[in-house]
């Protein structure tokens, strides 16, 4: 098979795509690109061989078959090996005359643009009867050749169809309907925004936690293994190993609501209802003693009598002050601190790194 | 690929299987010894040259026999680890990048640290959706073909957890730099501009604030001020050129440049514009900063200056004795560019200027070298970062000092590997 034949069958694909497209060349366009041949091509009504050959009819011609023109060795062994020109062998070549046809004596160097290479194939098919009928078929069938472009991108509807948006800058997306933002929208704020109509009670909660809850965090929230510990701790925020716990540190109810209803039973998200999340949330309170009686109602209307003790001691971000980041001081360069450098703490006295042995170390992160 | 030291899936080589014999693992025989390689140029001809190699003869496999690239079998020990004892479960977990097997300042993505919250969400691209709603013109929802047809922009941002180095607070713990710092990955992102999205929305003046909401089944969420919002933060969908990976946010994820990588709400499907911070689980219970006095610092976002010796360090010891050697690391800050890297090798009594080589980009890992000719004899490795606010790296002793031993985040301070006679180096802490 020459190189010529292998190269069509390869581009099948491509010529199916080309011949969707065929519409959108421009043979007007292409008319004008034409000029830069027009020193050595002829083509139209008495079209005669110039430098280079006449170009009617070109379509479906075999190269180097014109008996009055004398052409490269190369360009007539091409056609004998099965060059037939037509729109992707005229694609290629046009693109880059002499490494499609190596030997040609076309002097042009091919055109650069794409657009420009189809539109004056467009324009040379007007003088070939063959490419005119190929395109009248293709547009009469064009079910027949489904696009399949390399990029597998879904079939395209007519991009003239499409609606554009008013809003925004780049008029992009939608209006997102108000189901859609209710089925999203969750959150909840230490203020009550967001809070979903419902209730529960501590008694209803301590059923639903120990069914959903108290295989990971403890019967009494005490956590087990390194699951959260939920309850207790109080008073240890200065101690040597703090536990921070819901009454302990945390410094919002609404945390609590917020966090079980979207993101627990771990492993089964977003099972829980409104009024199961409410009744949770009570229990885990009554575990930290911010409510007392097993009969309290937690609802979007008694939400708001609930505050943490700890919240009064949280504070913004103030790294700024710190000694260490006062800034453009040139830090000692030569004879820093006093005396040699001496080790005052080895990792290898806690050695748990992991390497297969079951030690732990300190600190955790959940 | 029988040549790897496979000895169980969990292998970890941590200082003691080291010496087992896990050197190995860096190459074959020449590490077997410090000065292997000089033995042998002492007139024994090497068999590395004289013999003939099995793929000096036969044919390799051809284009295509990996389609999607793999690394070389003798790369098999280069992979991310977790420690187990740290969290509960493997689904809420953590893994480290090893950066004592990486060069340069860009990580591969298959290397980039996992931190989940309730496991990596498998999201159909298809089925993904970006909501932007509350304090704004017009609620939006965008597929993932609308994100990418906005403007887009490619930028090089470290992420580092805040928690990065935590386990360090209380003293030396973990030997190696995977583990001590392990938490950091450095990555070009594509994307488009959250701010683009945000005003093709319409922010109302009353917004101060977003809430960042994740698809995956722990719904992570966080609350971010409109400033960052509306300056540098990106919605990125392509990571190193190639799309997200699962574990890293697929299809799309919040880029918040400088900030703690908590914040970076991977699996992104929603934006909420508000007045008020949300005081979520990630912002209140975690992420907050317990000081000695049992009061907590809350929107602790920015990551400050650090550094750290890559190699050598505790995975990574030198083994080729005495002579020229090279001391590489990493420095970065969620404050800009780094200005300098300083090293030490006597703890930090002495100090002299690396060599940073690489883009140096704003809030992006900086590569710096330092070079000198071994003694052979003990040093402690140390090296400081500056950067272009004029902020330096602290010493551990500082931090401590104004923040006691429980703010688990936030610990830049600077490390120190022992250096051994025999090429170890072990994390320690000086005076």
């Amino acid at each position: 098979m020459s190189k010529f034949l292998k190269f069509t069958a390869s581009i099948v694909l491509l010529g199916a795509a080309w011949a969707t497209n065929a519409n959108a060349q421009d043979a007007d366009a292409g008319e004008k690109v034409f000029r830069k041949c027009a020193a050595c091509h002829a083509v139209g009504e008495g079209a005669k061989n110039k430098v280079g050959p006449e170009l009617n009819e070109i379509f479906g011609r075999v190269a180097g078959s014109l008996e009055d023109f004398k052409y490269s060795k190369a360009m007539t062994k091409a056609g004998e090996e099965g060059l037939v020109w037509d729109h992707d062998s005229l694609t290629e070549y046009l693109a880059k005359p002499r490494d499609y046809v190596k030997g040609t004596k076309m002097a042009f160097a091919g055109l650069k643009k794409d657009d420009e290479i189809a539109n004056v194939i467009a324009y040379l098919a007007t003088f070939s009867e063959s490419a005119e009928q190929a395109a009248a078929e293709s547009e009469s069938a064009p079910a027949a050749a489904p696009v399949e472009t390399a990029s597998a991108a879904e079939p395209a509807v007519n991009a003239a169809d499409a609606v554009i948006p008013e809003h925004g800058v780049y008029h992009l997306g939608r209006e997102a309907l108000p189901e859609e933002i209710a089925a999203w929208d969750i959150d909840v704020r230490p203020d009550g925004v967001g809070l979903p109509v419902g209730s529960g009670t501590v008694a209803d909660g301590g059923v639903l936690y120990d069914e959903n809850c108290a295989v990971c965090h403890g019967v009494f929230g005490e956590g087990e293994g390194r699951w959260p510990v939920l309850s207790g701790g109080f008073d240890t925020l200065t101690a040597d190993r703090p536990v921070k716990t819901i009454g302990s540190y945390w410094p919002f109810a609404s945390t609590i609501f917020d966090y079980v209803h979207r993101a627990m039973p771990f492993g089964n998200a977003r099972s829980l209802s409104a009024d199961q999340t409410y009744a949770i949330t009570a229990y885990l309170l009554y575990l930290n003693d911010i409510v007392t009686e097993e009969d309290f109602e937690l609802s979007n209307e008694t939400f708001s009598e609930i505050s943490l003790p700890n919240e009064e001691n949280f504070y913004p971000d103030d790294r700024l002050e710190e000694a260490n980041f006062a800034t453009n001081v040139e830090p000692c360069m030569e004879n820093c601190g006093d005396g040699p450098a001496e080790i005052v703490m080895r990792a290898r006295i806690l050695d748990v790194t992991p390497d297969g042995d079951e030690e732990n170390g300190a600190g955790g992160i959940d | 690929m029988s040549k790897q030291p496979q000895k169980n899936k969990n292998f970890v080589p941590s200082r003691r299987s080291f010496l087992q014999g896990g050197l190995t693992a860096a190459g074959g025989a020449a590490v077997a010894a410090i000065g292997g390689g000089a033995a042998l140029a002492a007139g024994t001809p090497d068999p590395a040259i004289t013999e003939l190699k099995d793929w000096n003869q036969y044919s390799g496999p051809g284009v295509d026999a990996a389609p999607y690239g793999v690394p070389s079998p003798f790369e098999a020990h280069v992979v991310r680890r977790d420690v187990p004892w740290l969290t509960a479960d493997p689904i809420s977990s953590i893994n480290f990048t090893p950066l004592h097997e990486l060069d340069g300042i860009i990580t591969p993505n298959g290397l980039c640290f996992e931190r989940h919250h309730s496991g990596v969400a498998e999201v159909d691209p298809a089925e993904h959706r970006l909501m932007i709603n509350g304090l704004v013109d017009k609620p939006l929802v965008f597929t993932m073909q609308d994100l990418m047809r906005f403007p887009r922009e490619n930028r090089v941002y470290f992420l580092e957890c805040a928690a990065n180095s935590g386990m360090e607070w209380r003293g030396a713990q973990l030997n190696g730099c995977q583990f001590t710092h392990g938490m950091l990955h450095n990555v070009m992102y594509t994307g488009v501009r959250l701010r683009t999205l945000l005003e093709e929305a319409g922010v109302k003046p009353a917004g101060k604030w977003i809430l960042a909401e994740g698809a995956d089944a722990s719904g992570m969420g966080r609350s971010i001020p409109i400033e960052k919002a509306l300056d540098d933060c990106l919605v990125a969908f392509k990571m190193n050129g190639e799309a997200l990976r699962p574990e890293q946010g697929y299809p799309v994820r919040l880029c918040v440049p400088g900030w703690e990588g908590n914040m970076w709400v991977k699996w992104l499907r929603r934006i909420e514009v508000g007045d008020k911070p949300w005081q979520l689980r990630e912002e209140t219970s975690k992420y907050t900063d317990l000081m000695p006095d049992g009061r907590a610092r809350r929107f602790t976002w920015a990551m400050d200056v650090k550094s750290v010796i890559t190699n050598p360090s505790p995975q990574a010891p030198i083994t080729h004795g005495r002579g020229h050697t090279i001391i590489t690391g990493v420095a970065w800050s969620g404050h800009g560019k780094i200005k300098r890297v300083d090293v030490s090798i006597d703890g930090g009594r002495n100090w002299q200027h690396a060599r940073i080589d690489g883009p140096s980009l704003s809030r992006s890992l900086h590569r710096f070298y330092y070079e000198f000719n071994w003694d052979g004899s003990p040093l402690y490795l140390q090296s400081r970062a500056i950067d272009e606010q004029g902020y330096v790296q602290p010493t551990k002793d500082a931090l401590r000092a104004a923040r006691g031993d429980n703010s688990i985040y936030h610990n830049n301070g600077i490390q120190t590997w022992y250096l051994k006679s025999n090429g170890e180096a072990e994390n320690v802490e000086v005076s």
